[in-house]
């Protein structure tokens, strides 16, 4: 019969997705529709679920597509927990997007219905993804700028108050529930904001939190998680051997974890750190670890940040060939990649330290031109300490040993 | 601005101070979105309980 091949179909693909296993779950579903079925409920059961398995795959043209399609459905047949539940996921997945303002539309006709029902844990799933949808607002409006955290725009502050509001709203409610897991996520989220707001305090107590509630799971990513996050806090309050301590513990967790992704951003954090605390071997250690695992990823970006670190830690050690060697890597590599800015960085390194090396810059007259040029619209006088950025970084000066007498 | 090779020496006594700017924002790490989830089997279920109704809807009549 049809419409038991249909349910058939359907069941497993749920059985798949549950196991993990989103894309064979993915081609039972989209064969259940191919058969179809008259029963609207099944059918938007479906839609749901291909929808979520899209978004989990990082398919988010078509989870649109999918949870638009349960909404219409779920309205259709006037079932009002439905339409709630295809409007949280839809306002996810718009939010992915960079669409704020319809996620926002959505995500709040979640929280309405939710409400209008009296369904407590769906309010306080429709606060976290409203929370979720203000921090990515404020957060992509931010990014467009370059500011440390805490010095922002109004649109952006508000963005992340907001975020912040929602967060406290959602804790208040899961707290009364008992979901802790729920609360782990919350504090999560909500530090983060805090740390973008630079309340940096407000931030390590929430990620302490979230550190407190991953332990009592057993949850090691989460736990990770929170270390990393509890470093990023303590850098921006001047506190480097803590967050080297925690930096360190997300290190020891990724290696555990196996996930060199995260194991290479360890490394690069350990890196930045040991740099503010002067402490410039540790920081090469790090940074070839970096270097190595970003090569290994064949992940380009992390490569020539690796170099660019390394050409500067070098640089403040005084070894200036190995100086040289990596930002000529940072410079090929900008070059290939196609970022611009990195190669101008690049470029005004090796100038200054071919001329610490009193090399002759007869061969570089053009380069020399196009690093004037760069530094002058940079508005980057030497006299003030030229500041050559890259991902916002503010490259070290040469110590005043290593600077010889050009006049 | 002056040319590099005529700057000011004093100026540049500066000494190895990197911003607090080289960690980025970016590396912040976000918990994990929650999608609300619906099933085949709930409907199931309810239709093996004998039990079709569900709240706030009345009866449509097919137009």
């Amino acid at each position: 019969r049809m419409e038991a091949s249909c349910l058939e179909l359907a069941l497993e693909g749920e059985r798949l997705c549950k196991a993990g296993d989103c894309r064979a779950g993915v081609s039972f579903f989209e064969a259940a529709v191919q058969v179809g079925t008259e029963d609207l409920r099944t059918l938007s059961a479906i839609y749901s679920q291909l929808g979520n398995a899209y978004f989990y795959l990082h398919e988010y043209a078509k989870a649109l597509e999918y949870h638009h399609h349960d909404l219409t459905l779920a309205r259709t047949i006037g079932d009002l927990l439905g339409e709630a539940k295809a409007s949280g996921n839809l306002g996810n997945t718009l939010k992915v997007l960079g669409n704020f303002e319809e996620a926002i539309v959505c995500c709040q006709r979640h929280l309405d219905i939710s409400r209008e029902l009296n369904d407590k844990v769906g309010e306080a799933r429709a606060l976290y993804n409203l929370g979720n949808v203000y921090h990515s607002k404020g957060k992509n409006v931010a990014n467009a700028g370059t500011h440390d955290p805490g010095e922002l725009p109004d649109d952006v502050k508000n963005a992340l108050q907001k975020a912040a509001k929602y967060y406290e709203e959602n804790l208040s409610i899961v707290t009364e529930l008992g979901d802790r897991a729920a609360q782990g996520r919350a504090f999560g989220n909500l530090g983060n904001t805090h740390y973008l707001l630079g309340n940096f305090r407000s931030a390590v107590l929430a990620h302490e939190q979230r550190l407190l509630i991953a332990k009592e799971f057993g949850d090691r990513s989460a736990e990770r998680r929170a270390y990393s996050n509890l470093g990023n806090a303590y850098i921006f309050l001047g506190e480097f051997e803590t967050a080297a301590e925690y930096y360190r513990r997300t290190l020891q967790l990724a290696r555990q974890l196996k996930d060199r992704a995260v194991e290479a951003q360890a490394c690069y954090s350990l890196g930045n750190t040991y740099t503010l605390l002067q402490d410039y071997e540790k920081a090469i250690d790090y940074h070839l670890k970096h270097l190595v695992i970003a090569q290994e990823l064949h992940d380009k970006i992390g490569e020539g940040r690796a170099c660019w670190s390394l050409g500067n830690a070098y640089t403040a050690l005084g070894n200036h060939d190995q100086a040289i060697h990596f930002a000529g890597r940072h410079l090929e590599i900008s070059r290939e990649v196609g970022d611009r800015s990195g190669e101008l960085t690049a470029r005004l390194n090796l100038s200054d330290l071919q001329m610490v090396l009193g090399l002759s810059y007869s061969t570089n007259n053009s380069m020399m031109a196009e690093s004037h040029a760069v530094e002058n619209s940079l508005n980057g006088g030497r006299a003030r300490g030229r500041r050559y950025s890259m991902e916002n970084m503010e490259l070290m000066k040469l110590t005043p040993e290593k600077v010889p007498n050009w006049n | 601005s002056q040319p590099l090779a005529g700057g000011q020496t004093a100026e540049l006594q500066s000494k190895v101070v990197p911003s607090k700017q080289i960690i980025h924002s970016d590396n912040m790490e976000m918990e994990p979105e929650t999608m609300e989830t619906k099933s085949v089997t709930d409907y199931f279920s309810k239709l093996h309980m004998g039990s079709l109704v569900y709240s706030c809807t009345s009866k449509r009549k097919n137009k």
